[in-house]
């Protein structure tokens, strides 16, 4: 089965075609990939798009603050999803923040993954010494909480998005290094790596192309809830008081501000930054879900 | 077995060393402790005097040193804030998390490994897609305002369930625990769904995951088509083959709990050592966060190493070579 | 099905355990902060003081405006320059029936030193040169130089009693053995973070008070601590967040009470040679201190709105600030004009100074300390960006903010002060006063602020034991400081505390303590 793999290697293009025939199988991984590719170009083009720069304090009027969805303030526009506490437009805000939510929970998901994978897998197919130094790194790492991290980081650095990036890779690689390392474990036991090992195949080559796609199932299903819990992560952080600084909101901390307003009758100001994370977390998980599919090598016809 | 064993621990007393040297610098990262606690008020010559009494006027290097002499000597220090011994502190607080740790745990484990595994045997039925759609809620949106969520309906407009504390505490086998009482248990239920969620949407996934996998395989087909009731298939084979992940997130999720359910514990005002840490770090009380750290190292260290005994369990193929 | 199944069974449960409905001599109250011990002599935090006067009481009590009135003490006098006659009260005794002497405030006062931790009750016993007991009912205190603000500090004197030891230990208050007072509360139970349960102490000198059995439940999440009120678990919250003050005001199922608080947000900035956080001028740091010249601390003010942060950002919850202390207490200057909003006159301040296209500049502030202090933070950033300003905002925790702070990294910095004593040496010796190590002023001015003629008139009325002389010259040195922008004061903030329609009646106090034996039911 690694093989199935590196079988064929037709070109590129043809590679892509066919996999995006098996792609769009599913009307629903469709839609889901729609609604990202416009997130992502709403958000990413949010100068151009939005009525108003929520990063720009001269641009805010305190005068605005808390209008209903559809209100119409100062600037001669209507707010859509209505104002916040500092006459912050909530569309505006939360296109912005998305943009922010994304870079953070895909490079932090990303290199959390990357580091992972490393990890796990170097320290299943060496064992010996080097497995026990890495896994108890990584025991250290998991009882480490993020708010620490994220604190020391905070002291050190100053407020901004690399140093939550950084405290959430830390807090999060422990988890892809752990399941790697179980998932390759078994692998490592079986026929095909020590049939592998015994020829002069580099190392390298056995881990990548032999061992990493055998364990790929469940690390995918954990990575899509981890660049989900990324940006839930950073939320909590916010609400905790070490997030981003409130004026460049992400849509963490403007969930945790709207958090706030939960027991009043200012709905929009939590609800509408909430419905945002989920329609994202939900259309990434659906892709997620069918890219493993359309992947997986026994699938194919 | 017994030099595997050996070694764990070996690697295990390493590991919390390293812990408590990374605390001490941390915390002389972010800064002097007096400096946070300190009385507004309080003049010049407080301070230096607090910081001498302390001894954070000493060298890093000596003051960890203290700390070792201290813990040879069986004591792992007095809360800054509090004024009591920290291990007794971590231990009075310890109880409550632990009820909600075990049931929020439970609820994950015996609604989400059953519920995935059936979203994976029949992937394209409604009630897989209702399952898989539900899961994504467990994770996407954030703890804390899940949590008000379940407060507001179940406390605040319908008047149920009370919207957070402890409630009456009774004791099985010398533990106090809320899980004794009625009264217990409907504080514990609300809070324990909320910190369920997340973990009740991790397992879907990965035992849906598994058991999709597992059902592609030739032996599952081959078992098939020999006329083997599928209930028996999925029981002896498909089970063993998916629980390896389920087991090494498990055993992470059940340590994250105990750790860090910090913003459950806010929410619902639960007075367990997740709050306690937190305002511990917010308070750079030193002592408090090494000796809970160290405890929180040491915890993992065990429960990975329970996890690994349970793979070699699952599958003989795993082998415990040293080291691992 | 198994929904339905789930749902019968929570409906089943909780007719179970329903709560009884509450008698009506029990209150039970959902605080923002406790205690961390029950040590009455641990720490100066002020929940810790505000929890423990129910258990113990102080020598010198205050009313809701914290001015002084009698507590253990009946009266206090000074004899000479460095001595204060206190009467201690007759008949009061202590929860296990022993009588309350002189003997017992002398041993309270030796032994504050003794055991005191990070936030140190010495402070309320600095001054304190000797404790002399001149018979049972009589102290006499010799000062270290004149003290004339002793009695404020005592009252945050708690006396324990003598037969308590030297070497009682913490956990031996935590556990009750030692948690004996002569308050109108006995302790019955406590842990770190979790509930106080208390019964009434029903041989009180002042008199029994109203509820038998009284529950302090420490829930510091805002929204949950609503969610309790909402729910009827506890019957009064304090500390109400700004966000759900309106909707609570329009709820019949609520009372809402107001006050004023000590605790104002000041702006900071720094007036030293070299600033920590250099400014910008058109994009490029400059060695140039703008604060040091007064039109742009002086421009800084001017673009304030107060009205603007107390209704819109507060939403109500606060009161524009001229001066370091709210009105009515002991040095508030009634001279200094009210501050006013003028952004034209900001700019032009800024162009005099030299800086007619402003400069950009970095501002931090807390964002957990009191309430609002995030929201405030904010709107200054945009409201000095009016002005023609660049204002790099950052709101911080208070772990990374305090530190940081003390080793002066900030240029230009906010954060709340309370003036806990209610008198102005409290809040201008600390904050105003040149640094001086050794006279222990100035300790928290963190800007560099020097300013002789200040220090004069302040030096003279902490050597003044005439209270009306005392207060001309606090007054004087109020007026001085602030129109010389030392801090620039933004609003006062207010609280809100507020309890289930119609159940219970009480005066809320300026210092936002909730007093369990001050609360009477409305009927």
């Amino acid at each position: 089965m690694a093989t199935a793999m590196e079988t064929a290697s037709p070109s590129r293009g043809q590679k892509l075609r066919e996999f995006w025939q098996d792609y769009r199988r599913s009307p629903v991984a469709v839609i889901s990939l729609a609604v990202i590719l416009l997130l992502l170009a709403l958000s990413f083009g949010a100068p151009l798009v939005t009525p108003q720069d929520p990063y720009d304090m001269a641009a805010l009027d305190w005068m605005d603050a808390f209008l209903r969805p559809g209100t119409e303030g100062s600037g001669g526009y209507a707010h859509v999803l209505g104002t916040d506490n500092a006459g912050r437009d909530m569309l505006s805000a939360i296109l912005y923040g998305l943009r922010t939510s994304f870079v953070i929970g895909v490079s932090a998901g990303a290199l959390a993954l990357m580091a992972g994978i490393c990890v796990g897998l170097v320290a299943a197919y060496s064992g010996g010494r080097i497995e026990a130094l890495l896994m108890r790194i990584v025991d250290l790492q998991l009882s480490m909480p993020a708010i620490l991290l994220a604190l020391v980081l905070v002291a050190m650095l100053g407020q901004g998005v690399p140093q939550i990036i950084l405290a959430l890779v830390v807090a999060q690689y422990a988890y892809f290094a752990r399941t790697t390392h179980g998932a390759a474990t078994v692998e490592r036991g079986k026929d095909y790596i020590e049939a592998a090992r015994s020829t002069p195949l580099p190392t390298r080559r056995i881990l990548f192309r032999h061992l990493l796609p055998n364990v790929l199932p469940p690390l995918i299903v954990v990575a899509t809830v981890q660049v989900a819990s990324a940006i839930a992560l950073e939320a909590t952080l916010s609400f905790l008081g070490v997030g981003l600084p409130l004026t460049e909101p992400s849509l963490g901390s403007l969930i945790s501000n709207g958090f706030k307003y939960i027991h009043t009758d200012r709905y929009w100001l939590s609800i509408f930054p909430g419905v945002a994370l989920m329609i994202t977390v939900v259309a990434i998980n659906l892709v997620g879900d069918q890219v493993r599919t359309v992947l997986d090598p026994r699938n194919r016809r | 077995m017994l030099g595997y064993l050996a070694q764990r621990i070996a690697q295990a007393v390493v590991v919390i060393f390293a812990m408590s040297i990374i605390v001490f610098v941390g915390v002389f990262a972010i800064g002097n402790p007096i400096d946070v606690m300190i009385d507004p008020a309080a003049t010049e010559q407080m301070r230096d005097e607090l910081i001498r009494r302390y001894g954070l006027d000493l060298p890093l290097w000596q003051q960890y040193f203290l700390f070792l002499q201290n813990v040879a000597r069986g004591d792992l220090g007095t809360s800054m804030i509090y004024n009591v011994p920290v291990v007794g502190l971590i231990f009075s607080r310890l109880p409550a998390t632990l009820d909600l740790v075990l049931v929020s745990v439970s609820i994950a484990g015996l609604i989400g490994i059953p519920a995935g595994i059936w979203a994976g045997y029949k992937p394209d039925s409604k009630s897989a897609k209702i399952i898989m759609a539900l899961s994504v809620l467990g994770f996407s949106v954030p703890t804390f305002w899940i949590g008000m969520l379940l407060i507001m309906a179940f406390a605040v407009h319908l008047g149920w369930l009370p919207s957070g504390g402890r409630g009456e505490v009774g004791t099985i086998l010398g533990i106090p625990t809320s899980l004794a009482t009625l009264n217990g248990w409907s504080h514990v239920i609300l809070p324990a769904l909320n910190l369920s969620l997340f973990k009740m949407g991790l397992m879907i996934r990965l035992a849906r995951a598994g058991m999709v996998e597992a059902m592609r395989t030739d032996y599952v087909k081959f078992a098939r088509a020999q006329g083997l009731p599928d209930r028996q298939i999925v029981t002896s084979h498909v089970m063993r083959n998916i629980m390896i992940p389920i087991v090494t997130v498990f055993g992470l999720e059940l340590g994250s709990t105990l750790a860090f359910a910090v913003v459950t514990e806010s929410v619902f005002n639960w007075p367990g050592v997740g709050k306690l840490i937190i305002d511990s770090i917010l308070q750079l009380d030193r002592p408090v966060m090494v000796a809970y750290l160290v405890m929180v190292v040491t915890l993992f260290v065990l429960i990975n190493l329970v996890v690994d005994l349970i793979y070699a369990r699952l599958d003989p193929r795993v082998r415990l070579k040293g080291g691992a | 099905m198994n929904v339905r199944a789930l749902k019968s069974a929570v409906a089943a449960l909780a007719l179970l355990v329903a709560a009884p409905a509450a008698f009506a001599q029990d209150l039970t109250i959902g605080v923002r902060a406790g205690p961390d011990s029950i040590d009455p002599h641990w720490s100066t935090l002020g929940s810790q003081a505000e929890t423990l006067r129910h258990i113990f009481d102080t020598l010198v009590d205050v009313d809701e405006k914290l001015q002084l009135k009698p507590g253990l003490a009946t009266s206090w006098t000074p004899i000479d320059d460095t001595t204060w006659e206190f009467k201690i009260r007759e008949g009061v005794k202590f929860h296990d029936g022993s009588p309350l002497t002189a003997k017992d405030v002398k041993f309270s006062i030796e032994r504050i030193p003794v055991v005191t931790g990070p936030m140190p009750m010495t402070l309320y016993t600095k001054y304190v040169e000797t404790a002399e007991v001149v018979d049972d009912y009589t102290l006499r205190i010799k000062t270290k130089g004149v003290a004339p603000s002793l009695p404020n500090d005592f009252t945050r004197l708690f006396v324990v009693s003598a037969n308590t030891g030297m070497e009682a230990r913490n956990e031996q208050f935590n556990s009750g053995e030692k948690a004996i007072g002569t308050g109108p509360y006995k302790f019955v139970s406590w842990q770190p973070k979790g509930d106080l349960v208390l019964v009434r102490n029903d041989d009180y000198w002042g008199g029994a008070p109203h509820w038998k059995n009284v529950v302090r439940k420490e829930i510091a999440d805002d929204a949950a601590r609503v969610a309790a009120l909402r729910s009827g678990q506890v019957d009064l919250i304090n500390y109400v967040p700004a966000s759900d003050y309106v909707g609570f005001k329009n709820d019949k199922a609520l009372d809402t009470f107001i006050s004023d608080s000590v605790y104002i947000l000041n702006v900071q900035p720094t007036v030293k040679d070299v600033l920590p956080q250099k400014v910008k001028i058109d994009g490029k740091e400059t060695d140039v201190n703008p604060f040091k010249d007064l039109r742009v601390r002086q421009a800084l003010d001017y673009a304030i709105n107060r009205d603007v942060l107390v209704n819109v950002v507060l939403e109500g919850l606060g009161t524009p600030a001229n001066q370091l202390m709210p009105e009515g207490f002991f040095g508030y200057s009634t001279e200094l004009p009210k501050r006013e909003y003028d952004l034209a006159k900001a700019k032009e301040l800024l162009a005099e100074a030299g800086y007619p296209k402003g400069f950009e500049f970095d501002f931090t502030c807390t964002n957990n300390r009191v309430p609002g202090d995030a929201v405030v933070c904010e709107a200054l950033a945009q409201m000095w960006s009016r002005a023609g300003l660049k204002v790099n905002a950052q709101a911080l925790n208070g772990t990374v903010y305090f530190p940081a702070a003390a080793r002066e990294e900030f240029s230009v910095a906010m954060s709340a002060w309370g003036t806990l004593t209610g008198e102005a040496a409290y809040t201008y010796g600390a904050l105003v006063h040149t640094r001086d190590k050794d006279k222990g002023f100035g300790n928290f001015n963190r800007t560099g602020y020097s300013n002789p003629e200040f220090d004069a008139v302040f030096a003279k009325g902490a050597a003044t034991l005439n209270n009306d002389e005392r207060r001309k010259l606090y007054e004087q040195g109020s007026f001085i400081a602030m129109e010389d922008r030392a801090l620039i004061p933004t609003v006062i903030l207010q609280t809100v505390w507020a309890a289930k329609a119609g159940e219970l009646k009480f005066t809320p106090r300026v210092d936002q303590e909730t007093r369990a034996y001050a609360i009477q039911p409305a009927k």
